[in-house]
């Protein structure tokens, strides 16, 4: 009897501590907004990329800082979170009602779909909307209406190393695909080094399968807008792909294979050729003299099936706002202060991305005459689907699309169209 | 049990006492709450950072939760009906058999070699036995990492010297990339875990030896007991409660294994060197209800073993105690 007693009273200890710690998980984040004062949380990916590269929670704290002198009463709260780690920590935060004020580095529809962010026209001026690139902030509607800001934006092209070409005694770049796997053949060959990287790792297969979906005519959407992941002309290139990674003339073990690692071998002047963008050459500039120069550097534009690509990969990141706290009025202000072309150009010279808006952009193409063959792309980019299960179906491309080119495209391609299609 | 329980009303059953037994009763009651300010902060701790958990995670089981961790309402069973229909299941859990199978097979045949040689006398024994402990110490995601860097395809420590060799003929090749290929992947892995095993296991073995007296093997020496004779007839059978505990724990430590097998491979390519553990933890990416449910069908799993290992070796483990 004793001991049941003892068992009701630790019982109800428990029951005790679990009504406490329920309680205490479902408040939101408040933002301190008494007394006419406001901190706003603004949370966002950070972009730099290991020694010597300057944190985006410094880039942040500086904008915050300049804002705040303006400012008195707004107060601008900044954590940034490493891009591999920045989907688990949003979603925690989402999933336990921690909601930003800001968040930069998501696409806008799903949280739209769900109500919890402004529309872009109250979180920003209507001249500085106008400002903006159209074709991305066109990305971030839902049901018509805008509700995201594209912050920062990239395009690809293929980056070759011309020291290695000459040593293999390749004269040009290629076009096409059969050229893209006999010069990756000549550089295994006579130079030793890895001829193409092509990650289909975890880390973006997304967009490394879509590089290779558009050279055949393909992509993750047709014209009406339906995932149209396993086409014919997709499972074409998947199996294209599967026998290139076979050969040899690539890296090994392409389907486990993450960008950042090859980008690293890339600079390093151990590989020929691999699908970039402008971010790779603060990589080769870190070399500091070992591996490659950035003088070796030659971007051309991706190699199709039957001639280059006439349209590329644009890629953005965009700012939200989510209504939970109910600062929409602050928001707009630090986000118009923002968006000044001197934060734009800092930010873009700092991770060597492309600005977002218009008069960044044209001053950003006087500044880098290098980054005019990106940025005559971004006109004529393809982006990611702005479906709302896209988040779900990037991530279900991420995990299975390098067992593509180790087992059997046709059935990797089917089993994403199936959650593409299945999931909401 | 029952018989305290008869004993509680005979208590209250006298009238004229009743005050006396009100206050027994109040005294008793006392009694048996005062160890509850040392016990308590451990009860709170449990509740806090075990029973929550579990709660939640069972609550999470069976709700729609998006890719964005946004709650969408109840799945009913969906998650579970779903997880159980993924076509990779079925290959994760045969992975996940011969996983938790050849680690603890191989740790354990090992370890009771080592445990035997850390048995006897010989110089520099005290040093052994503190090397032996290295790979225990070390933070196993390190290990996992630093074996990784061995065999890079490029330039790790192994395929240099397997190339020096002419086992590997080729850097940079198919050959060379042992993490690429799911089968040699998951070999690597195995060896990793089993090395990270050893430590704890020859410990446990090795304890357990010594608690076998000297007595025991003198009378075998005495009655002309060949050496084999001896380790099978007194040492293995002695050996067996020891062997049984090192064995439990580790059937569920190397089933909720994950540090190795997602520093090395992240279960990649595909789900191909997955166990039911990454697995749990890859689904969180996108479907969070479906990785709690998975987490509910593993707890179920490591239940059921752990019960079924314990009820065949009921006899034995009660020896141990």
């Amino acid at each position: 009897m004793k001991s049941r007693r003892l068992y009701a009273a630790a019982a109800f200890g428990i029951a005790a501590l679990l009504a406490v710690s329920a309680c205490s998980s479902s408040g939101t984040s408040g933002s301190g907004s008494s007394g006419g004062s406001v901190t706003l949380h603004l949370f966002g990916a950070d972009y730099s990329t290991g020694a010597g590269s300057t944190s985006t929670t410094t880039f942040w704290n500086a904008v915050a800082t300049a804002f705040h002198r303006q400012h008195h009463n707004i107060t601008v709260d900044v954590s940034t979170v490493v891009w591999t780690q920045f989907p688990d920590k949003v979603k925690t935060l989402i999933q336990n009602r921690q909601y930003p004020d800001i968040l930069e580095g998501n696409p806008a529809p799903p949280y739209a779909a769900e109500g919890l962010i402004y529309p872009t026209s109250q979180i920003l001026s209507q001249s500085v909307i106008s400002n903006l690139v159209p074709k991305f902030l066109n990305d971030t509607d839902y049901n018509g209406t805008p509700y995201g800001i594209p912050w920062t934006t990239s395009t690809r092209a293929m980056c070759y190393n011309k020291a290695i070409f000459s040593h293999a005694g390749i004269a040009s770049p290629p076009t096409t695909w059969a050229q893209l796997k006999s010069d990756a053949a000549a550089v295994k060959a006579k130079t030793g080094e890895i001829g193409f990287g092509l990650p289909l790792g975890p880390e973006e297969a997304q967009a490394e399968s879509l590089l290779w979906f558009l050279g055949n005519g393909g992509g993750y959407l047709d014209s009406s807008g339906s995932y149209v992941i396993n086409s014919p002309q997709n499972i074409y290139t998947m199996n294209w792909l599967k026998s290139f990674a076979a050969s040899g003339d690539t890296e090994p073990g392409a389907g486990t294979a993450n960008r950042t690692d090859l980008w690293t071998e890339f600079a390093q002047g151990k590989m020929g050729m691999v699908n970039c963008s402008p971010a790779i050459v603060p990589i080769i500039a870190g070399n500091n003299g070992s591996g490659m120069t950035t003088s070796d550097l030659g971007v051309v534009t991706i190699p199709g099936r039957n001639g280059p690509l006439t349209k590329t990969l644009g890629v953005h990141d965009d700012i939200v706002a989510f209504k939970a706290g109910g600062h929409a009025a602050q928001i707009k202000e630090f986000l118009d202060f923002a968006y000044q072309d001197q934060w734009q150009l800092q930010f873009n010279n700092l991770y060597d991305l492309l600005p977002a808006t218009a008069s960044a952009d044209q001053k950003f193409a006087q500044q880098h005459p290098v980054f005019t063959s990106y940025m005559t792309n971004i006109a004529n980019s393809v982006n990611y689907p702005t479906k709302s299960n896209w988040t779900t179906v990037e991530n279900q491309i991420k995990q299975t699309m390098g067992q593509a080119v180790t087992g059997n495209p046709s059935s990797v391609l089917g089993g994403i169209q199936q959650t593409a299609s299945t999931s909401s | 049990m029952p018989d305290i329980v008869t004993a509680e009303p005979d208590a209250g059953r006298s009238q004229p006492r009743r005050p006396a037994g009100r206050s027994a009763k109040y005294r008793r009651l006392r009694a048996s709450l005062a160890p509850l300010p040392w016990i308590g902060p451990a009860i709170a701790l449990i509740a806090l950072v075990v029973i929550w958990p579990v709660v939640v995670m069972v609550q999470t089981s069976f709700q729609n939760v998006s890719a964005l961790g946004i709650t969408l309402g109840s799945a009913g069973l969906r998650n579970y009906s779903a997880v159980l229909d993924n076509p990779n299941l079925p290959g994760i859990l045969v992975r996940t058999v011969i996983w938790v199978a050849a680690v603890v097979g191989i740790t354990l045949f090992i370890s009771l070699g080592l445990a035997q040689l850390y048995n006897q006398r010989f110089p520099g024994r005290r040093l052994t036995r503190w090397a032996i402990i290295a790979p225990w110490a070390a933070s196993v995601l390190m290990t996992a990492l630093i074996f990784r860097w061995m065999l890079d395809a490029d330039h790790g420590v192994v395929n240099v010297f397997l190339h020096d060799l002419g086992i590997v003929s080729s850097f940079n090749s198919n050959e060379a990339d042992w993490l690429g290929r799911p089968d040699s992947a998951l070999a690597w892995m195995i060896a990793v875990a089993v090395f990270v095993s050893l430590p704890f296991t020859t410990y446990v073995l090795l304890a357990g030896l010594q608690t076998i007296p000297a007595e025991l093997y003198e009378a075998a020496r005495v009655d002309g007991a060949s050496p084999w004779q001896t380790y099978r007839r007194i040492t293995l059978p002695l050996l067996r409660p020891a062997f049984l505990i090192a064995a439990v724990i580790n059937l569920m430590n190397v089933f909720n294994s994950f540090p190795i097998i997602w520093e090395m491979t992240n279960g990649g390519p595909g789900y191909e060197t997955s166990t039911s553990t990454i697995f749990m933890y890859d689904l969180k990416n996108t479907f969070v209800g479906q990785a709690a449910a998975m987490s509910i069908i593993n707890f179920a799993i490591v239940v059921v073993i752990v019960a079924a290992f314990v009820r065949l070796n009921r006899r034995s483990l009660q020896e141990a105690r």
